[in-house]
């Protein structure tokens, strides 16, 4: 089986037994997941510029900036 | 030529809308509609071992500056983003390997000093912002002297339950690159380059105290995709590198986050494989921890691991012709893996927000999961250190 589709499954049966094991959470138990540090990028900005770099010298990344961010990869 | 997949950002772009809706009015100093960014990053790669190198070992150093607006408008029945980012590149670049009389490679490195600067603009208009499912509009365009993209891209985050967020979107680049010095050099004088791309994630809350989020991407490229400033020593002759017309990458993605607002902080890890039809396949983990002291004092101290498997036609050089249609000495394409640790130290005062911070990168052949394989004699060591400020008003 090709790694790729390996890791699709795997990332689909992590997640399903995630589902599965959820508790519901009311809404006014939602503070602390609505803490600053609970988002997925806390400094998207910041971000941009590291998965630009990232991006610009590995073959194959993360994430990145902004779409479209050109080249700058010499 | 490697550059940033717009999907790719999309699929993270989107996660930020994936978590209950409460989550976006919470910044860490103010609460306010609009907010202003500004952030500054000094680049600068290690020299390489003269010992090893003909040409100016003196790598690759870039300046950027990055100013970010996030809004509402129309009443509040719109959130819009833009992005205006400037960077000033310089130093000499990998060119291509010879070997030496031992057969062990010698890099050289461009005799001309790079002197170049990219302006990037984007923008991103969300329908709705507020509500627990909604679509966003993004576009972008990248300028640098030999080098233009324009992208465009749609994203819809969809609430199936209190606990459960779909996500789903598309994107599509074009790119154009006009090499410099292209008659004196003998390279392609235009070329152009296309990418298709689509991703869809799931986000749970899993409990009060954490979130997860599994997404899978596809890019597809077709065009121009050689590096047209890479040479290749092949056999006896110095030769432009030549790379397939075109890549199909797919990509899976596991995000983890977790609250401990007990003693103030969280704790971040990311996990990303991707393979692509080159044959080159990478593994991405990060994992920050984010912690308060009280007073506006955070630091955020993470770690990256990052591990490839070489694209099938990389190699340093070839001592006899083998008839490969494909051949690259691009290190970008090689066997390594890499080291990454940074801190990042904030300070929020009223609705401003204060922020430094600096990683260091090590990359290595023996770094990798799988260190076999030509060795890679061009890889990168840096620095980068930035700082930024951000505002928040009404």
């Amino acid at each position: 089986m090709p790694r790729f589709t390996r890791a699709i499954l795997t990332a689909v049966l992590l997640a399903a037994l995630a589902a599965c094991t959820t508790t519901p959470v009311q809404p006014w138990e939602r503070g602390r997941l609505a803490r600053w540090d609970m988002r997925w990028d806390p400094d998207p900005a910041q971000a941009a510029l590291a998965e630009h770099t990232y991006f610009s010298k590995e073959g194959s990344s993360g994430r990145v900036g902004a779409a479209g961010g050109g080249c700058g990869c010499n | 030529m490697i550059r940033p997949s717009a999907s790719l950002s999309a699929l993270l772009g989107a996660a930020a809308a994936l978590l209950p809706a409460t989550q976006a009015a919470a910044a860490p100093s103010d609460d306010a509609t609009t907010r202003a960014s500004y952030r500054f990053s000094d680049y600068d790669e290690d020299s390489l071992a003269p010992t090893s190198v003909i040409g100016d070992g003196k790598r690759y150093r870039v300046l950027s500056q990055a100013f970010d607006l996030d809004t509402r408008v129309g009443d509040g029945k719109y959130g819009l983003k833009l992005d205006a980012t400037h960077e000033v590149m310089s130093g000499s670049s990998p060119w291509y390997v010879l070997p030496d009389a031992q057969q062990r490679p010698i890099q050289v490195l461009s005799g001309a000093t790079i002197r170049d600067h990219r302006s990037a603009l984007s923008a991103a208009l969300t329908v709705d912002p507020s509500a627990r499912s909604n679509t966003t509009f993004n576009v972008s365009y990248s300028a640098e002297r030999d080098y233009r993209a324009l992208s465009a891209g749609v994203e819809r985050s969809q609430s199936l339950s209190d606990a459960l967020t779909l996500g789903y979107g598309g994107s599509f680049s074009h790119d154009v690159i006009e090499p410099t010095d292209a008659a004196l050099y003998d390279r392609i004088a235009r070329a152009t380059k296309n990418t298709a791309s689509g991703f869809a994630s799931l986000a749970w809350v899993l409990d009060r105290a954490s979130v997860l989020q599994a997404g899978v991407q596809l890019n597809a490229e077709h065009g121009y995709l050689t590096d047209p400033y890479k040479l290749y020593s092949y056999a006896d002759a110095i030769v432009p590198e030549h790379r397939p017309g075109q890549r199909l990458e797919g990509a899976a993605l596991l995000r983890y986050r977790r609250s401990f607002a007990q003693i103030d902080a969280a704790l971040h890890v990311d996990y990303r494989f991707a393979q692509d039809s080159w044959g080159l396949h990478s593994h991405t983990l990060e994992v920050a921890w984010y912690q308060g002291f009280g007073s506006g004092w955070r630091v955020v101290p993470a770690l990256r691991y990052y591990s490839q498997a070489a694209a099938r036609f990389y190699s340093p050089f070839a001592l006899v012709a083998d008839g490969r249609i494909n051949y690259s000495s691009d290190y970008r394409l090689g066997t390594f893996g890499a080291f990454s640790t940074s801190v990042n130290l904030r300070k929020a005062i009223g609705r401003w927000e204060l922020s430094i911070g600096a990683e260091r990168y090590h990359s290595a052949h023996g770094l990798a999961l799988d260190g076999t394989g030509a060795g890679v004699p061009a890889l990168v060591d840096f620095t980068r250190a930035y700082a930024g400020v951000d505002f928040g008003f009404d």
